[in-house]
């Protein structure tokens, strides 16, 4: 009798704490669609969506996120999948270089902005490299890679922080079918480049996926590098969004919510494809365990 | 082959180097005073940021204390309500496990800022805005779904047929949770609580948002230096931070090493 409720008890700060955050979700989900009787806002209506999808400035904004959060993820995780082969390839997945890998993973964006506006500013030091060398004769001549419109010195943040990510999410795995169905489909005559793109990385595949649904969907939603290294226009979703949220006028706060709507219908079509991508995983890995 | 094996060093030190040439960067700009265009070096250093902030010994204890007990008590509470569910998940077959298996993992995919937004009148009403708790339970769900996946592998890992065994010699739940189970999970426990004490750490919006300016932790206070271009000032502030964070790590580290090489010895003596 005891064993049936256990599970139960277990759960309950889980629950509790889920429960806030769907309280969160709920609550900004129903203020998108205007409804906030505190200001006197009763009626629910798809108004702010179709105002936000319309209005120029914040149709760029939803673009402007989509691009930095795309790009970002996809470059991450190629780039990581990159050197996640070459570790495996010079048996380096452990020791040293490991841990130098990892530090990013513990650096907080506020510094990684700090770092990017360090090197990669006008005044930058890579902007002085290129005019030691030649490249530029002044300064505004070296091209603007932060507060730009193509967020290139946001995407630059990410990847500094997100390739290790990604290697450290995607190399335990890879190195492990790399010992063992690797070295056989290399015994079977298959050259090393062969054996990792036909055995290794499809076994990876759904791995790479998570990882790069991960990173999407956090750079979607961030609010910290777009606010710091991105450009006055267009801004960020979240950036937009606060924006909205904190507008004196009170009228104003079912435009953020909207925004952080759009955030959430993206990110719950990610969260359910990790879903099924990890409940796949495990099958396979029950599979090939029997 | 060899000439393989010289490739991938060259891509893997040049990776390394990207990696920590910023750091380094940071560390140089902490002692500097003009480092005007276009020289490739500082051409004054002083002490004068570094004198700046320890020069007001007082604020910046403080800021160090809050900062550190916010994410300790995040990782804590982490660390023990993800063994809770973990062992729910791991080692029970009860209604609804599927959908509440989804739960633990949709913070991964609700960002922070739409959280944020969507909480904070609810955070108001609980009165826990502008408090430490709010900011400690705010950070917590953020931090909790990497806790809970870090221990779901380890317990599964461990299993509970070891538990079982001292049930069947007269242990009692809790005693065969704590002296059998639990000291395999150690090393798994550590990195986890690692991992939430960095997700902590480095939350901005979350803390601007529930601490409500009130709360002062790291990102809060060393983002507007960043902002108004003090980056002396900025570049110190990180690096002490860092430094504590890197220290504490490597304890940790080095806790669970020792840790789990003694408990395999014991196990297999």
């Amino acid at each position: 009798m005891g064993r049936k409720r256990t599970p139960y008890l277990l759960l309950v700060p889980q629950m509790f704490l889920t429960v806030l955050l769907l309280i969160g979700l709920i609550t900004g989900i129903t203020q998108s669609f205007g409804v906030i009787p505190a200001f006197g806002l009763t009626e629910p209506t798809f108004r702010y969506y179709r105002e936000v999808l319309t209005k120029p400035d914040l149709v760029r904004s939803v673009c402007y996120s989509l691009w930095i959060a795309f790009v970002s993820a996809l470059l991450s995780a190629a780039a990581g999948v990159f050197l996640c082969a070459v570790l495996v390839a010079g048996h380096r997945t452990k020791g040293k270089i490991m841990r130098i890998i990892q530090l990013p993973i513990i650096v907080p964006h506020v510094v990684v902005a700090l770092f990017v506006v360090n090197l990669c500013s006008q005044n930058g030091l890579l902007a002085r490299i290129a005019f030691g060398l030649g490249l530029i004769g002044e300064q505004q001549e070296f091209p603007m890679l932060i507060y730009d419109r193509y967020g290139v010195g946001i995407i630059l943040a990410y990847l500094w922080k997100e390739i290790p990510f990604i290697i450290y999410f995607v190399i335990s795995l890879m190195a492990n079918i790399d010992r063992k169905l690797g070295e056989a489909a290399v015994n079977l005559g298959a050259d090393r480049i062969r054996a990792f793109f036909c055995v290794t990385l499809p076994l990876c595949a759904n791995t790479i996926c998570s990882g790069f649904l991960i990173i999407f969907v956090f750079a979607l939603g961030a609010y910290e590098l777009p606010f710091l290294l991105g450009a006055t226009v267009p801004k960020a979703l979240p950036v937009q969004a606060y924006i909205q949220y904190t507008h004196p006028d009170l009228q104003n706060r079912p435009y953020a919510m909207a925004l952080n709507g759009i955030i959430i219908v993206i990110s719950l079509l990610s969260a359910a494809v990790y879903f099924i991508l990890i409940r796949k995983n495990l099958k396979d890995l029950s599979k090939t365990d029997s | 082959m060899k000439k393989k094996g010289k490739v991938t060093d060259v891509i893997l030190a040049v990776f390394v180097l990207l990696i920590v040439v910023p750091a380094v960067v940071m560390a140089v700009w902490v002692f500097t005073e003009r480092w005007a265009w276009p020289a490739l070096m500082p051409q004054v250093f002083s002490l004068r940021a570094v004198k700046e902030i320890f020069g007001r010994c007082e604020a910046l204890l403080r800021l160090l204390l809050s900062s550190m007990v916010i994410s300790s008590a995040v990782a804590l509470l982490s660390v023990v309500i993800g063994t809770m569910t973990a062992r729910a998940l791991v080692l029970y077959e009860f209604r609804g496990k599927g959908l509440i298996s989804f739960l633990t993992i949709l913070p991964f995919m609700v960002p922070a800022t739409v959280f944020a937004m969507g909480v904070q009148i609810t955070f108001i009403k609980m009165g826990l805005n502008n408090r430490i708790t709010g900011v400690i339970l705010a950070h917590l769900i953020c931090s909790l779904p990497y806790a809970v996946r870090l221990i779901t592998d380890g317990t599964a890992a461990v299993g509970d047929r070891l538990e079982e065994q001292a049930r069947v010699l007269g242990a009692s739940a809790g005693q065969a949770f704590f002296q059998v189970t639990l000291p395999f999970l150690v090393p798994v426990l550590l990195s986890s609580f690692s991992m939430a004490y960095i997700v902590s750490f480095s939350q901005y919006f979350l803390t601007l948002l529930i601490g409500g300016g009130q709360v002062k932790t790291f990102t809060i206070v060393m983002v507007p230096y960043l902002q108004s271009g003090n980056r002396n000032i900025a570049c110190v502030y990180s690096g002490i931070f860092l430094g504590i964070t890197l220290a504490v790590f490597a304890v940790f580290e080095k806790t669970a090493e020792i840790w789990s090489r003694n408990t395999d010895a014991e196990f297999y003596a």
